[in-house]
């Protein structure tokens, strides 16, 4: 009896020493990130904009059925073509990235590391510096370097950000050099961890490269490079900076009008100042990612991951 | 033989592939870094080339001269330097605690840090604009500071926690035994111990910081206020058709640092970001 309140009591020490030393921290994360998310809340039920700025009015639900049920307010569009961009981009990483690190594991490659260090040079720069050199210096279409070699070749220049298609397809090829260098490492890392005699006894018994890839490579790899998809699929979804830096800042717009949620819901913020509305979205995306982590959530749970 | 010669035309081919394609990566930045070194501005000149034909520095000059960057500079110092301080100092207790003691709410707050994690502090930007501005916070930097802060602070916490993770707890144990006090195990084992995750996250929060330009240009007004990302932002913004080359001098000069930080401690990126954060 005497020994179990003893423990109890240890107990409670260890919860208020945990929480002591966790305070600073955790009152941070209440304070500056939690809190505003609730503010963002109560202002998606209010109609703020710039002209009620401080005598704003409640009303209601109203911002949220304009995103879901009104389509021409371009939400719902948005959402698709994120959903798109998502699919799009995970799918051209995970390929590219897949073959490239097993070319980069070819025996007597040599200049291995070399190549490693240069192909992850686009990671080293900073990610809003390399999206304005390649606006400028490659899509310009007086005298970004792409409109220059077609010239130079006899065809007509493009304007690379000018439709939404070849937006799209500029925006991608854009995140691609930015997000391969990650992909392509973590990969790497991977196949690294594979035991080789694997390789040797699937030769021995004859199996050729698409077996040894089907049955032994991916399932290997699989489960060490799930957690670095799931975080790139987040970052891919949420890309904001790519498809705002090349098409849509402010006074240069390009003419394509692709949306993704987030460039979506700051142009409604910033650019047409319906704070409301905005605010609306917000909630929206807070919800739709309550959603993902829970399916993660479950899936990890299911395979036996620690959660 | 046969079999020998085969495989050298691989090694070959896959050679001049990866040569190939590390020239085509680098391409815009080489072309930037071409731009910003040449005389002429030559632009729309057909024969262009990579290697520029009148050397320069001018452009560089000019960045350092013309634009207030020494001052961008400072103020992205001051900003990444504090940010750093407060969201580690607050962090690494915190990672420590998590991974290792268990108590009630642990598990729920780490699910909502995950979500939190997630979730784009872009989309609160609204309401952060409406709490910071009554209180005379924006437009200054410690406004930005407490922006980054929060934002930082759910990063270190969930990435550290994720390495101390996988530190084995025996080596607590053992010292513990040995009678080192709590406070000498954390400073004389564990810190230590945990170096390479603490490397890796101020690298990230000072890349954060260093990159973070949206907020900088909401927040700021004013070139004297604005950071080295707010200011690049700004300078391609307003002056690009006239001044690509000295945009081009100036990117170049912004991004030096980050990637001396980069490839510096580029060996505990690998084990840092894999074992760390992105582990459940």
């Amino acid at each position: 009896m005497k020994k179990n309140s003893i423990s109890e009591k240890r107990k409670r020490r260890t919860v208020w020493v945990s929480y002591l030393w966790s305070m600073p921290s955790l009152l941070l994360i209440l304070l500056i990130v939690i809190f505003p998310i609730f503010y963002t809340g109560y202002i998606s039920f209010t109609n703020m904009n710039v002209y009620h700025w401080t005598d704003y009015t409640f009303h209601g639900l109203e911002n949220y059925k304009d995103a879901l049920l009104v389509l021409d307010n371009g939400f719902v569009a948005a959402l698709l073509l994120t959903i798109l961009w998502t699919a799009v981009n995970m799918v051209l990483q995970l390929i590219i990235a897949y073959v490239l690190a097993s070319l980069l594991n070819i025996r007597d490659l040599k200049l291995r590391n070399l190549y490693k260090t240069l192909l992850i040079f686009p990671w080293a720069m900073p990610g809003y510096v390399s999206i304005l050199l390649w606006k400028t210096g490659m899509f310009n279409s007086q005298f970004g370097l792409l409109n220059q070699w077609l010239v130079r070749f006899g065809f007509e220049p493009v304007r690379w950000l000018a439709g939404d298609v070849i937006a799209f397809a500029c925006c991608t090829v854009v995140n691609l050099w930015l997000a391969l260098p990650f992909m392509i490492t973590i990969i790497d890392g991977a196949l690294h961890s594979i035991d080789q005699s694997f390789y040797e006894s699937a030769r021995l018994e004859g199996a050729g490269w698409f077996k040894s890839t089907y049955y032994i490579t991916v399932p290997m790899i699989k489960s060490i490079i799930t957690p670095a998809i799931v975080i790139t699929a987040f970052t891919t979804f949420k890309q904001f900076d790519v498809i705002y830096l090349l098409t849509q800042q402010v006074g240069a717009k390009t003419g394509a009008d692709i949306h993704t949620i987030l460039t979506y819901a700051y142009e409604k913020a910033f650019i047409t100042n319906n704070y409301g509305y905005s605010s609306a979205i917000s909630i929206i995306i807070f919800i739709l990612l309550i959603g993902f982590s829970m399916l993660i959530n479950q899936r990890s749970n299911k395979t036996g991951g620690e959660g | 033989m046969k079999r020998r010669y085969k495989k050298i035309l691989i090694l070959t081919a896959v050679n001049l592939f990866f040569v190939s394609l590390c020239i085509i990566i680098l391409i815009p930045i080489l072309y930037a870094l071409s731009v910003s070194l040449n005389e002429e501005n030559s632009l729309l000149s057909t024969d262009f080339s990579f290697i520029p034909r009148h050397f320069t520095f001018m452009n560089y000059k000019a960045v350092f001269v013309e634009e207030p960057i020494l001052v961008w500079f400072k103020n992205s110092s001051i900003l990444a330097v504090i940010t750093l301080f407060v969201s580690l100092g607050a962090g690494i207790p915190a990672a420590y605690i998590f991974s290792r003691k268990r108590f009630p709410g642990r598990k729920l707050i780490l699910q909502l840090l995950v979500l939190l994690y997630a979730f784009p502090s872009l989309l609160s930007m609204i309401a952060l604009y409406k709490l910071l501005s009554p209180m005379g916070l924006i437009n200054t930097k410690l406004g930005l500071i407490i922006v980054y802060t929060g934002t930082m602070a759910v990063f270190a916490l969930w990435n550290m926690k994720g390495y101390f993770d996988t530190i084995p707890r025996e080596i607590e144990e053992a010292a513990m035994i040995d009678g080192t006090s709590s406070v000498q195990l954390v400073l004389r084992v564990v810190l230590p111990l945990a170096k390479p995750t603490i490397v890796v996250t101020a690298m990230m929060v000072l890349i954060f910081v260093w990159n973070e330009y949206i907020f900088a240009i909401n927040f700021m007004m004013g070139s004297d206020t604005y950071t080295l990302a707010a200011g690049l932002y700004s300078l391609q913004a307003t002056e690009m058709s006239g001044s690509w080359p000295v945009f081009s001098a100036a990117a170049i000069v912004v991004s030096i640092p980050i990637l001396v930080i980069f490839f510096a401690l580029q060996r505990y990126m690998t084990a840092g970001l894999t074992t760390g954060g992105v582990k459940g």
